[in-house]
């Protein structure tokens, strides 16, 4: 893992308004921990900051907490563990697809649909959050990873 | 029961195995147990979703979902014929809702009975089938350290945890001895450990048909080494009342009471062996193996044979660190 980057208090602030501004997220427990220049963690641990910098400094540390969302071009990308995690609190962005645009989107396919939007977008589908797509023109980008993806051929329920 | 066709036993096995079942028609159990796949048994994630609300979604879909233990709902066998890997295809897999994972596995959990805000140390954590059931139960809270010595091992074991959505746990690399030994001088305890050491794996032997081939009493007789190493490593970051579970899913006493024994010599008056409480038949452990005695506390450990309960094979034992 590269070298763990805990954020300030002000650093972290700044992400949750960022998060604010897009989903409104006001509030998120924990420490923030970025890894390379882009990826967020979230730890809920009760190890300090301090605790944490010491383990790192006397054990190779592969990860801490989860990974929940991106910066990219001045906005939050949640990752699907993201918007579990902080799904109580999503109350801007979110898309609500049909059956077939939920499956086509479990399988990681794009989807063709003019939202009139060009931000991340929160999927949703029965009451199941389905991750963070990114809205452009003529299309929602997926991000589902391939490990969480629906094969082929196996269908929602 | 769905029966199959299984490898042949190497013949040494079945001699140890019937000096440990010295009972022919518990042996029969045995023998006639491994031919009979594993029941499907998944746990319910609770930081994603409560036990009630997973049956009644799985129910939907049209599988048939038991509840074993009354005092753990969020344990459940599925009963209805799948398809081969639809358990681990299912959307509520994806999402994290369940975990698949063995019954007999979930015992060292119960066993060390994790509560929110304890610190705990998963000392050999991949795939994370045990730290994901700790996290469910301590709500994100508290901490855990999850080691894992393989890179290949630890990707398995990241990718686990983020799906079921563990946000409490720092994953780290490191043999386990050379972990305990880098914590020890940072002067950082553990309320509990689990120990959950690399073995022979013979109570796998039904779900995991490897095992027959890769089956030897060389392995058996190198094995404790370690083990002996990886608990004796961890009593020494164990707080003063702190408990630790070592567990193996082998029946081979040398890895279990074998390891017990040298354990209680060599931390004579500083730890003491627990009784287990578990929702299920579980047989003592055995104070005496070819020519070798074990001490009589040693009957406070746990054995999981196959045929008792219909899982895989299991042994635990609960150490208590004295003050």
């Amino acid at each position: 893992m590269n070298t763990l980057k805990i954020l300030t208090i002000k650093e972290k602030q700044n992400i949750i308004n960022k998060l604010k501004n897009q989903f409104g997220i006001s509030y998120i427990k924990g420490i923030f921990v970025k890894r390379g220049t882009e990826r967020l963690f979230l730890f809920t641990g009760s190890f300090t900051v301090q605790q944490v910098i010491q383990l790192e400094n006397s054990l190779p540390i592969e990860r801490v907490g989860i990974y929940f969302g991106k910066e990219q071009n001045e906005k939050i990308r949640l990752s699907l563990e993201g918007v579990h995690l902080l799904k109580n609190q999503i109350t801007k962005n979110i898309f609500e697809l049909n059956k077939e645009q939920a499956e086509q989107w479990m399988k990681g396919h794009e989807l063709y649909i003019q939202t009139r939007k060009n931000d991340f977008l929160i999927m949703k589908y029965n009451g199941d959050f389905l991750g963070c797509g990114k809205a452009s023109a003529e299309k929602i980008g997926n991000y589902v990873s391939k490990n969480r993806r629906l094969k082929e051929g196996d269908f929602l329920d | 029961m769905t029966t199959r066709k299984r490898p042949e036993l190497k013949p040494l096995f079945v001699e140890r195995m019937k000096s440990l079942l010295v009972n022919q028609k518990d042996f029969e159990n045995y023998m006639n147990i491994l031919k009979v796949l594993p029941v499907k048994s998944i746990r319910c994630n609770l930081l994603k979703i409560s036990p009630k609300e997973l049956k009644e979604k799985l129910e939907k879909k049209g599988w048939n979902i038991q509840i074993p233990w009354e005092k753990y709902p969020e344990i459940m066998i599925v009963q209805s014929d799948l398809e081969p890997g639809e358990l681990g295809r299912a959307k509520e897999h994806l999402l994290g809702d369940y975990y698949v994972q063995e019954l007999a596995s979930m015992l060292p959990i119960i066993a060390l009975k994790p509560q929110p805000e304890d610190i705990i140390l998963d000392l050999c954590s991949a795939p994370g089938s045990k730290t994901t059931q700790a996290c469910s139960k301590m709500n994100n809270t508290g901490t855990i350290i999850a080691n894992e010595v393989s890179l290949g091992r630890i990707k398995i074991l990241a990718s686990n945890l983020e799906r079921c959505g563990v946000a409490n746990t720092i994953i780290t690399k490191k043999d386990g001895v050379a972990f305990c030994k880098r914590i020890k001088k940072m002067e950082i305890e553990f309320d509990k450990i689990l120990v959950d050491a690399p073995c022979s794996g013979e109570g796998t032997l039904r779900s995991s048909p490897k095992t027959y081939v890769m089956w030897n009493i060389k392995t058996i007789k190198n094995l404790p080494r370690i083990q002996k190493n990886l608990v004796t490593s961890a009593l020494e970051i164990l707080k003063s009342g702190g408990e630790l579970i070592y567990s193996t899913c082998t029946h081979a006493p040398e890895e279990n009471e074998g390891v017990v024994d040298y354990l209680l010599k060599e931390f004579k008056g500083k730890i003491k062996l627990e009784k287990i409480e578990l929702p299920i038949k579980a047989r003592e452990g055995i104070t005496g193996w070819q020519e070798k005695k074990f001490s009589p506390e040693i009957k406070k450990c746990v054995r999981v044979y196959p045929q008792d309960n219909n899982t895989e094979g299991f042994f635990l034992a609960k150490f208590k660190k004295l003050k």
